[in-house]
């Protein structure tokens, strides 16, 4: 069976330069999807050729079982929501919503039903009448929206959709975006270099980073059990260390041996989160706190052992240790251990 | 000094005698001036005689009638070429940079020139009628002809460039993204065109409309030269009148052509202030 959205081999250059590497996705039916990736590793343009303003230099689109790539944008029953909103600055917010719908020639009794429809779940009421300048940001962001989701389409983009509001709105805004997937199910797709976003919103994670995939998976599987080092660092914080392994036992370069998750031998890499080492204050211990930030929630610490330096992080319950404090730590569990895999292979 | 302290309206006065000072001065007295000169008989007394004359005559009710034609006609033609101008120039192609910056050249050229250029070029024996002469054909008469198709036509070879940069500029402030989301809302790119596109350019488009009549309405050089003699607009006749010394009846006719831009301008601003009002206040569907 054929997925909702299948993306097979897409590449963009513009002319030398590659911005797509070939890109090969699958999204299923109702399924929240993010791509995650640095700025400029390709992520918009990977939409635009989606919406089809822009075109592929190579590879296939299907949507619900039809070709895409070949469609126009006005006959896609693709919708977007832009990071600029992009609302029609002379027209309502009434004739906003109605604008894809009248282009749809949807009936006039039926497209005031959907309005009100999505006034509803975006909590629009009593705005419909201002234009789009008499918003506030979250508002013309929550109208944009409407305007997408009104249109019923197969497919929802969005493109950085909260990252021009302010930090306290865009949480507010985020938890209003799940609750509204899980209300409506349509098919998403949604673009962010916010890690956090990523974690809290999607069903699956796809990183890119330069124009590739790097991995795929849930906001779980990423963060526990990264494959690539660069998912590793991207998602949350890490400390990345070589290990000499034999078998699932590894040796760390100050001579502490370990348990790994997976069997290796050789020079390896793992990634030992922050939140996996537990430290007390210990005048016999290896390591010396350098530095120590209190954030609230959480102590973030960073220690030194020789010439490395680790982060760790603790519960904020707790009175914060000093710098210069020596330290002994304890590993919680086996230590996770990365493939070796160069980037052009990972994905 | 302390009633300067304690006046600031007057304060500010004197602050602003300089700038507004110069405009009063540069502008309003010349304009008072002929003013004044239209409503008086050589030995200053009152009369509306000039005023009267104007209206009644045939010659100078021809000539408002032309004035506003030559204002109109080219204004229309260069409309029809600068649009899509505008949205070629919006498009990347090759050469775009070469001919962005030529087809700006006429704004260099001074009407006169236009007009002798026109004549050359369109007259009867002129170079295109040579050019079409071994082929059996000859041009229709596009130099003085009796529907000013020569002054059209150099009037709009002249505002062309002027309009396209204006219009080109209106239409590079609409964000892309905003023409993205009408494509992607279903409309075409006719559709975009029409809904987004001209509706958030109407300002500069105005704009261009208005700059362009009152300029080519006033325009004395090409309709002098190239226009027919049966119908001379209100520029051409003002300096006729000129030569024979009769100021008063030149004060007056500027007046009235003056008269007319002012409306026009009016009328504008109150269309631009009536959609702002209508767009802040807002319709539904
Ligand atoms: N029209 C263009 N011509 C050349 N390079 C472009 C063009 N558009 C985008 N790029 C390049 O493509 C890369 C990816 O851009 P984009 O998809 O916007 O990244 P992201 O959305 O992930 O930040 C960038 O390096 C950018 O410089
Ligand atoms: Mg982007």
């Amino acid at each position: 069976m054929m997925s909702e959205l299948e993306i097979r081999n897409l590449t963009k250059h513009y002319g030398e330069t590659r911005v797509l590497h070939p890109v090969s996705l699958s999204v299923e039916r109702g399924e929240f999807v993010t791509i995650l990736g640095p700025s400029g590793c390709g992520k918009s343009t990977l939409l635009r050729i989606l919406m089809g303003i822009s075109e592929a230099s190579g590879g296939e689109i299907h949507l619900a079982g039809k070709r895409l790539d070949l469609a126009p944008p006005e006959a896609r029953d693709i919708a977007m929501v832009f990071q600029s909103y992009a609302l029609f600055p002379h027209m309502s917010v009434a004739k906003n919503l109605g604008f894809g719908l009248k282009m749809k020639n949807v009936p006039k009794d039926e497209r005031a039903k959907r309005i009100a429809h999505v006034v509803d779940i975006c909590n629009l009421h009593g705005l419909l009448d201002r234009m789009p300048r008499q918003l506030s940001g979250g508002q013309q962001q929550r109208v944009a929206l409407a305007r997408a989701v009104v249109m019923q389409p197969s497919l929802l983009l969005f493109d950085e959709p909260l990252s021009n509001l302010d930090a306290k709105l865009r949480d507010s805004l985020r938890h209003d975006l799940v609750a509204l997937h899980r209300r409506i199910g349509t098919t998403s797709l949604y673009v962010t270099h916010d890690q956090a976003e990523a974690m809290a919103m999607s069903d699956r994670i796809v990183v890119m980073n330069a124009g590739r995939i790097v991995e795929i998976g849930t906001p779980l599987e990423l963060y526990r059990s990264p494959r690539h080092v660069f998912t590793a660092q991207f998602l949350g914080q890490t400390n990345l260390l070589t290990v000499e392994a034999s078998g699932t036992g590894g040796r760390l370069p100050w001579g502490q041996v370990i348990t790994l998750d997976r069997p290796a031998t050789g020079t390896a890499q793992v990634s030992l989160r922050p939140e996996n080492i537990a430290i007390i204050a210990d005048e016999n211990g290896v390591a010396t706190v350098s530095s120590v930030a209190f954030l609230g929630a959480t102590l973030f610490y960073t220690m030194e052992i020789g010439t490395l330096s680790l982060k760790v992080s603790q519960a904020g319950g707790v009175d914060p240790l000093s710098v210069g404090t020596r330290v002994s730590f304890d590993l919680a569990g086996p230590v996770h251990l990365l493939d070796h895999l160069p980037m052009a292979e990972a994905a | 000094m302390s009633v300067l302290h304690r006046h600031r309206s007057l304060q500010l006065l004197l602050l602003l005698t300089p700038g507004v000072g110069y405009l009063l001065f540069f502008f309003g007295t010349p304009l008072l001036s002929a003013l004044v000169g239209s409503f008086q008989l050589e030995d200053g007394t009152f009369t509306l005689n000039w005023y009267q004359c104007i209206f009644t005559r045939a010659s100078t009710l021809r000539g408002l009638s032309t004035s506003i034609y030559y204002g109109t006609m080219p204004v229309l033609l260069s409309l029809t070429l600068s649009v899509p101008l505008s949205l070629l120039l919006r498009r990347s192609f090759l050469g775009r940079k070469l001919f962005s910056g030529l087809y700006k050249l006429p704004l260099a050229v001074p009407g006169i020139i236009v007009g002798l250029m026109v004549i050359v070029v369109f007259e009867r024996g002129g170079f295109f009628d040579r050019l079409l002469a071994p082929i059996g054909f000859t041009l229709p008469k596009l130099v003085r002809d009796d529907w000013g198709i020569g002054v059209i036509l150099a009037g709009a070879w002249k505002q062309v460039p002027f309009m396209t940069l204006i219009i080109t500029s209106a239409f590079a402030a609409i964000p892309e993204d905003i023409r993205h989301a009408a494509r992607s809302l279903g409309a075409s790119r006719l559709k975009t065109f029409l809904f987004v596109d001209i509706p958030l350019a109407m300002p500069g488009i105005t704009a261009a409309i208005l700059l362009t009549f009152i300029g080519s309405m006033s325009s004395f050089a090409i309709p002098d030269i190239v226009g027919p003699p049966t119908a001379r607009p209100l520029s051409v006749l003002m300096v006729q009148e000129f030569k024979q010394g009769r100021f008063e009846q030149v004060y007056a006719m500027g007046m009235v052509l003056s008269l007319f831009a002012i409306i026009v301008l009016l009328a504008y601003y109150s269309l631009t202030s009536r959609i702002g009002h209508d767009s802040r206040k807002g319709e539904q569907s």
